[in-house]
């Protein structure tokens, strides 16, 4: 078994197309990582711009000052500080050099007060004391000012309505804070997203000739009339496509979490993710460790689901042309199909969103199962497990009775 | 070992391309002779398991070879007409492979491998890549696959096709040499391939098997008589449209023509012994006056 599983393997990687479609899937890798550090800056008081690593050094230490619970005490004294900076320095450039160590809390006040009306880049600066250390309060009051509002009316129903309230309460506050720039970076940028999109595709390239290949290489006769042709073989052609898909799927994905942490640091892994910028509104109440494992293992399902898919496909056209198309298919078509309001719900329910928890997660995407409501990403990687356990006896079906005509 | 063909038909749509076949075949070499589409790879797919029949079975000493499954695939080895393998494998790692899959372990398959490598003389090409390698050393391959489990049934589909006159003979020896103690089928449609090496002929014509035997018996089954005669150039046409020719010879003034018919074709033709080629011309051959021949 073991000797069929590495030949399967060989015969994928001995391929020229795969051997450049792993070599895209590297320096896509570096470049992504390298994008993803640049986009890391924190500006000196002479005005100079650093990137990365260096960045990075900077603005642990300013943000580090806040470091600790943001209790209203503590958000008091940010807002003091704010305005000491404004006043002491009337220019606005050089007041955001000064402003750095306290963005991110500046950033959630604008946030907390714009709740679901136009954003306003300022907001904070004009925010008294005791209504900055009101904001958890206020954002659970935005939300059901939001969800009473005649235009939403119908967008929910009532259990929903009291679901997204209940997540929104149970969020715990006050909010933990910590510089977070490498979790940050890392979960909440448009990278990791495009990385699995990415890996996907590349993931379908290799397994698609899979099962199919052996057709178009006219190897079926041989394969089909040897001993284990019609069971072991087989599985082991499952296995192979098992096998890639994981290890190069947690092989990319740690190798970008390894240079993107490694090089910004693991601080805030216990951080609420509100406090990210794109978070605010999110009704998955995690930590960034936990949104790490729910993007990675949430990614990882609907790989596996895509790829298998993929395999079927493979087996049942006899077509590795066809095959690659499904996991391109899957994986960027709701892009735009999500476009058509109508569709909307449906497309909530793609195996491409599971690559896409990272920035969908703060969007009201509901599903019901049993009467019980709740956000559809609990609901999808479930489904998908079971999914993917549907669907290989079902391609191992396929292939092992399969006739050569 | 006893492989028993029973009633066997296979139909794809409304064309019938084995029809109602019977045959029993025990050890020796047995030569599948037909012209293009008479059957023959259908039948050795279904001999394969790669195919299931319409109706009828095949049974392998008394057991239906499908349900056998793995245990009949086990003393199998089919070297298909269309031979395909990976490309970018070496002709070591390709039959590493599959060894494998014919459930052969690692350190038995690894001997085996480079007895037949050394068996089929392809030393020398083992490192090659398979997409490397021309088409007789690919056929070398193909027996050599073939031979990895040390099968009890070899079905060969024409593994003679496309190989030069050389070559050929040297593959035709292979097989003999491997023919021992096994059931062999092997199929073509070059007639000298069987003379030498089949013990018995079947003859196969629109899906059926029309004749079985050893070469003597089939001749003595030929009705009509194989005439030598000597004819002008311009009359050629004439019995061409007439007979059955299964040899034609240009001489300096006249043509020299074997002709296969019941009666004496011309005054001062010869009547000959029959021969292989004159056989396969008198139960597949078409006069060039038949609609469809294609000469
Ligand atoms: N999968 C298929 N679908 C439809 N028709 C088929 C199929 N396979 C074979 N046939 C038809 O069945 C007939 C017999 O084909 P087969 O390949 O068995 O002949 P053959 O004796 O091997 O011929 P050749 O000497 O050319 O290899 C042919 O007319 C062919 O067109
Ligand atoms: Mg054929």
């Amino acid at each position: 078994m073991t000797a069929m599983l590495i030949f399967e393997i060989k015969k994928i990687l001995v391929k020229p197309v795969n051997k450049i479609v792993l070599l895209v899937l590297t320096a896509a890798l570096l470049v992504g990582s390298f994008l993803t550090l640049r986009d890391v800056t924190y500006t000196t008081e002479g005005g100079e711009v650093l990137r990365g690593i260096s960045a990075a050094k900077e603005l642990k230490s300013v943000k580090n000052e806040w470091k600790g619970e943001l209790t209203e005490d503590v958000l008091w004294q940010v807002i003091e500080e704010n305005q000491k900076i404004l006043a002491e320095t009337p220019n606005l450039d050089e007041a955001f050099v000064k402003q750095q160590g306290l963005r991110d809390i500046h950033e959630m006040l604008n946030n907390g007060f714009a709740g679901f009306d136009e954003w306003d880049y300022y907001r904070a600066d004009s925010l008294s004391p005791e209504e900055a250390a009101g904001i958890y309060q206020i954002r659970v009051d935005s939300l059901k000012e939001y969800l009473s509002r005649e235009e939403v009316k119908n967008t929910f129903s009532e259990k929903e309505k009291e679901f997204l309230i209940s997540q929104w309460e149970n969020l715990k506050t006050p909010f933990y804070y910590e510089y977070a720039e490498g979790w940050k970076a890392l979960l909440d940028s448009q990278y990791l997203p495009t990385l699995m999109t990415l890996l996907v595709v590349i993931l379908g390239a290799l397994v698609a000739g899979i099962f199919s290949d052996e057709y178009s290489w006219k190897a079926d006769s041989i394969f089909f009339s040897s001993k284990l042709g019609r069971n072991k073989a087989v599985l082991s052609k499952i296995s192979a496509g098992f096998l890639i898909t994981t290890v190069l799927y947690w092989a990319s994905i740690l190798l970008f979490t390894i240079i993107i942490l490694g090089a910004l640091g693991v601080g805030g892994a216990n951080c609420p993710v509100q406090l990210g910028e794109s978070n605010w509104m999110s009704i998955y109440n995690w930590t960034y460790l936990q949104k790490y494992f729910f993007v990675t293992i949430g990614g990882y399902v609907g790989s596996m689901f895509i790829t298998l898919l993929a395999m079927t496909v493979s087996a049942v056209t006899r077509s590795t042309v066809i095959a690659v198309v499904i996991p391109f298919a899957l994986s960027c078509a709701p892009m735009f199909l999500g476009r058509i309001t109508v569709l909307t719900r449906i497309i909530s329910f793609f195996p491409d969103m599971l690559l896409r928890i990272c920035t969908y997660h703060d969007e009201f995407l509901l599903c019901g199962i049993g009467g019980k409501v709740m956000g559809v990403f609990t609901f999808l990687i479930p489904l998908y497990v079971v999914l993917c356990l549907v669907i290989v006896p079902v391609l191992y079906l396929i292939y092992k009775k399969a006739e050569v005509k | 070992m006893e492989l028993k063909i029973a009633d066997l038909t296979k139909e794809f749509g409304h064309f019938t391309a084995v029809d109602h076949l019977n045959i029993t075949m025990t050890s020796g070499v047995y030569g599948l002779l037909g012209v293009n589409g008479a059957g023959k790879t259908t039948l050795m797919r279904m001999l394969c398991t790669l195919l299931r029949p319409t109706s009828g079975k095949i049974t392998c000493n008394g057991r239906d070879i499908l349900k056998m499954d793995g245990k009949y695939r086990e003393i199998l080895g089919y070297l298909p007409q269309d031979f395909g393998y990976y490309p970018d494998f070496t002709v070591e790692k390709y039959l590493l492979y599959i060894a494998s899959i014919k459930g052969i372990r690692p350190a038995a398959a690894k001997k085996r491998v480079r007895e037949l490598i050394a068996g089929v003389g392809l030393q020398k090409a083992a490192r090659k890549k398979m997409k490397q390698l021309s088409g007789g050393m690919l056929r070398r391959a193909g027996i050599a696959q073939a031979m990895l489990n040390d099968p009890k049934i070899l079905i060969l589909d024409e593994p003679t096709a496309g190989l030069d006159p050389n070559e050929r003979i040297r593959f035709r020896n292979l097989i003999s040499e491997l023919a021992e103690n096994r059931l062999v089928l092997l199929s073509t449609h070059i007639v000298s391939d069987v003379e030498y090496i089949a013990n018995e002929i079947l003859l196969m014509k629109e899906g059926k098997i029309l004749h079985n035997g050893t070469a003597a018996e089939l001749l003595g089954t030929m009705t009509e008589g194989v005439w030598k005669c000597f004819v002008n150039k311009s009359e050629v046409e004439k019995y061409m449209k007439k007979y059955k020719i299964s040899n034609m010879k240009s001489e300096a003034h006249d043509v020299e023509l074997r002709i296969i018919s019941a009666k004496k074709p011309m005054a001062d033709a010869e009547l000959v012994d029959a021969n292989l080629e004159d056989l396969f011309l008198y139960y597949f051959g078409e006069k060039a006056g038949d609609s469809n021949a294609d000469f």
